[in-house]
């Protein structure tokens, strides 16, 4: 019995150093990770609109988020976007709700500072007190909408779809008229040498300067890569090509389908119609939004 | 197996597990719905439908459950002489590895009315993928490469591999399982999940140490036999690995299920392989230089080469 | 019982007499896994390098405190306790390599490498001599992962540490994820020969 006591005994005390250590090491990091995330997205969001540390953006360069939800309350579903408010220069947060059908349904003012509407939890909080009890709502998913004095620039769409083996996460710059700017591999696990070969600018770079009518019908090939286009597309690595050449060059394939990876069809696949899928959701609901905002008239920064 | 009626009723149950999902479905007017065509869905309804009705596409709202507010435009509805069969037909190929939710509206037909009702590839097809894509596809020794220390370990002989593969499937799954739970009702509500690590272990260890008692008492023949092997599953990364990958992947009870019964009998398969390849090594020339561990790994890569082959197979 | 080996004698017993990849057949997933690139086996190295270091001391310290019977839950909650901490550290500091060897990092926990230097080394021996212990062990590991990412690197990508050193790519082969088997196997053959070759020479 005195064993049992003094195992039990020694178990507990070493549980509870070890859950010391874990938590320590948990409040020390949790803070610098979430900074770090946040660094390297808006490095990413930079490089993708075409800014890098030569070409700073300029000051007037806004980068509005806009949240969307779907709220349910009992069996029925609407929307739901959490947009910045530019209304005298007092700021803020409205939640929108609009119905499937894209109809208005009401709007609410939300009152959270901006760094807290970065925290999911944070900002949940906020929607879930103005809408009252009886519903709940789902995060879907984000967007962020860059702009240059009045004047809107780029939307910039985060997105996850299944690749090969697991998630594949990207960042998608759009131009206004939904056109692709660039794209990024932000997470995957696809196979090195194989999969893993999307993060390279020959295949990444394959969706820049697509046109929306383009990517409506965008499919895949698995005829090799012409030499010219590769060139083209690599020309940030090697600074081998002028930017003159390259824009020659991507006007002559910019209604190509994408050329796949060798070997590794399915992942090229699955980029391509993830994006294909990004790309067409999106303009549909922007144009919803666009039309509810202006008939509201509810004031927004972009 | 030394005990075949335990391993009967075992199987019976598994069966019954599996068939749960199907018979949990509900009757109403609507009798059944599948994927069609790459751009078509077909419902067959309880009895015979007044054509007019039905065939109007304006009808009815079709969606994916991700994206409730994008209807996906129904361009046409054809009904089948039957007057049961009707196939809808929409502008763009659908994506079938989504849900979609049909709703008709104005379809009422002997007191009941057709309700939404959601159209998706075999749940007992997907929950079978996740089977096979554990046991094949993603096979965890030949294209995870995990588990590979007890896989040398352990693959010298046939018997010992069927031991080894037997016992870890056993814990692998009663572990997930354990897992599962915890990650679902303990560790997602109050935001634990840094503890990922220490509690999967721990439950593992927990696990083998109840299998470990239990055999013992209630089966000591069974525990002579599979006994040596409980303590070298605490070392494979397999049984650690699959814990956390149900958890980064949200899966629920059944897919997880299925996920660690694909990992253990995947380890199984490729036990059982690997042994039957080394048993008949013993006799080939070797040179001394490769002897032992060296050609094993050779003859594993051919195994994984080989497996690389069932990769993109997509059979539900 | 104390052991006898230097400090220096220890470190060097873990990278050559007992190095953990190629000698003790010992933690082979991640040596396939993800031993494509010198960096890659340069992360993990460290990162067991830690857990090894630390666990082992720890062990050390409490040597003396820990039942025999609750031995082993011991090592694994002390090993799981680092782990998670180097697991914490890397995903906030070092993102992008963190990225790189997903799953792998969690699964040091399983790494017998570990759990065996802890059992037959750290809990009968000084703190001292287990640290010296442990960073031998560590440095055998990030050793044979890094000669393995040397190799696989420069004949799949003709690279070393990201620098084109060949300017073609020799082997793709060699990259693919299923030729670490291939790799680990003909590395190992290849020490055997080397060994044969020296006791051949001895004996003459």
């Amino acid at each position: 019995m005195k064993t049992i006591l003094t195992i039990i005994f020694r178990l507990t005390v070493s549980c509870l150093l070890a859950g010391a250590v874990m938590g320590a090491a948990f409040v020390m990091t949790s803070k610098a990770k979430k900074h770090n995330e946040h660094v390297k997205e808006q490095k990413v969001m930079l490089n993708l609109l075409g800014y890098s540390e030569k070409n700073p953006a300029p000051a007037s360069l806004g980068m509005h988020a806009l949240y969307r939800y779907i709220v349910t309350e009992g069996e029925a579903l609407s929307m739901g976007y959490l947009v910045p408010l530019a209304d005298e220069g007092r700021g803020g947060f409205a939640f929108v709700a609009i119905d499937l059908d894209g109809n208005f349904l009401a709007r609410h003012p939300v009152t959270i500072a901006e760094e807290e509407a970065r925290e999911a939890d944070a900002r949940e909080q906020a929607i879930l007190s103005v809408l009252g009890p009886g519903r709940t709502i789902r995060y879907a998913d984000q967007t962020i909408i860059v702009t240059d004095g009045e004047k809107r620039m780029a939307y910039l769409l985060p997105g996850k779809f299944p690749g090969f083996k697991t998630f594949i996460k990207v960042m998608m710059a759009v131009d206004p008229a939904y056109g692709i700017l660039g794209l990024e591999i932000m997470e995957h696990e696809e196979d090195p040498g194989l999969g893993g070969e999307i993060v390279q600018d020959y295949f990444k770079n394959q969706f820049k300067g697509k046109a929306f009518d383009t990517i409506r019908k965008l499919d895949v090939v698995k005829t090799p890569l012409p030499g010219d286009y590769l060139q083209a597309l690599e020309a940030g690595k090697r600074g081998g090509l002028g930017a003159e050449e390259v824009a020659k060059i991507q006007e002559q394939y910019k209604d190509n389908d994408i050329y796949a990876l060798t070997g590794a069809t399915i992942s090229s696949r699955s980029v391509t119609s993830g994006v294909k899928g990004m790309v067409r959701k999106f303009s549909y609901r922007i144009a919803i939004l666009d039309r509810v905002l202006a008939e509201q008239h509810i004031a927004v920064p972009f | 197996m030394k005990n075949p009626a335990m391993f009967r009723k075992l199987l019976l149950s598994l069966v019954a597990l599996l068939l749960l999902p199907v018979l949990a479905q509900a009757e109403g007017l609507v009798a059944g719905q599948s994927f069609g065509k790459a751009n078509e869905i077909v419902v067959t309804f309880a009895a015979a439908m007044d054509a007019a009705k039905v065939t109007n596409p304006a009808n009815y709202v079709v969606y994916e459950e991700q994206d409730p507010d994008i209807r996906l435009p129904v361009t046409n509805v054809a009904l089948a002489a039957d007057g049961k069969t009707a196939i809808l037909t929409f502008a763009e190929p659908l994506n079938s590895t989504q849900a979609h939710v049909v709703s008709i509206a104005n379809l009422t037909q002997a007191g009941k009315a057709a309700e939404s009702f959601r159209v998706m590839k075999s749940y007992l097809g997907y929950l079978l993928s996740i089977l096979v894509s554990a046991l094949l596809i993603n096979n965890f020794v030949f294209t995870k490469y995990l588990g590979l220390c007890v896989f040398f370990g352990t693959s010298k002989r046939k018997d010992t591999a069927k031991g080894m593969g037997l016992t870890f499937t056993i814990v692998m799954v009663v572990s997930a399982i354990m897992s599962w739970f915890f990650y679902q009702f303990v560790m997602k509500p109050y935001g634990l999940n840094f503890l990922q690590i220490v509690i999967f272990i721990g439950l593992v260890s927990l696990t083998v140490q109840a299998v470990d008692t239990i055999l013992r008492k209630v089966n000591p023949a069974l525990f002579n036999a599979f006994g040596v092997y409980l303590v070298l599953v605490i070392a494979n990364c397999v049984i650690i690995a699959v814990p956390l990958i149900l958890a980064d992947n949200e899966y629920n009870f059944f897919e997880s299920f299925m996920l660690a019964l694909g990992a253990g009998g995947g380890f199984l398969l490729a036990l059982y392989l690997m042994s039957s390849v080394r048993e008949r090594m013993e006799l080939a020339k070797i040179p001394p230089t490769f002897k032992g561990v060296p050609i094993a790994f050779i003859v594993a890569g051919q195994f994984a080469l080989a497996f690389l082959g069932f990769s993109g197979l997509n059979i539900f | 019982m104390a052991t006898d080996k230097s400090n220096m004698q220890l470190v060097v017993n873990g990278i050559l007499n007992e190095n953990p990849i190629f000698r003790l057949v010992l933690s082979m997933c991640p040596a396939v896994g993800i031993s494509t690139t010198v960096m890659n086996g340069f992360m993990l190295g460290v990162a067991v390098l830690f857990v090894q270091v630390f666990s082992s001391c720890t062990i050390a310290l409490f040597k003396n405190k820990i039942h025999p019977r609750i031995r082993i839950p011991t090592y694994t909650l002390t090993i799981a306790t680092w782990v998670t901490v180097i697991d914490l550290v890397l995903a906030a500091y070092l993102p992008e390599a963190y990225a790189r060897m997903g799953i792998f990092i969690k699964l040091i926990v399983a790494f017998a490498i570990i759990t065996m230097r802890l059992e037959m080394f750290a809990c009968k021996e000084s703190v001292n001599a287990s640290f010296w212990d442990g960073i031998g062990m560590g440095l055998g590991f990030m050793f044979g992962m890094m000669a393995l990412g040397l190799v696989r690197e420069l004949l799949g990508l003709g690279t070393i540490l990201g620098y084109d050193v060949l300017g073609f790519k020799p082997l793709l082969f060699f990259v693919l994820p299923f030729a670490g088997f291939f790799c680990v196997g003909l590395m190992m053959a290849f020490f055997n020969y080397i060994e044969i070759v020296y006791k051949r020479a001895k004996r003459a």
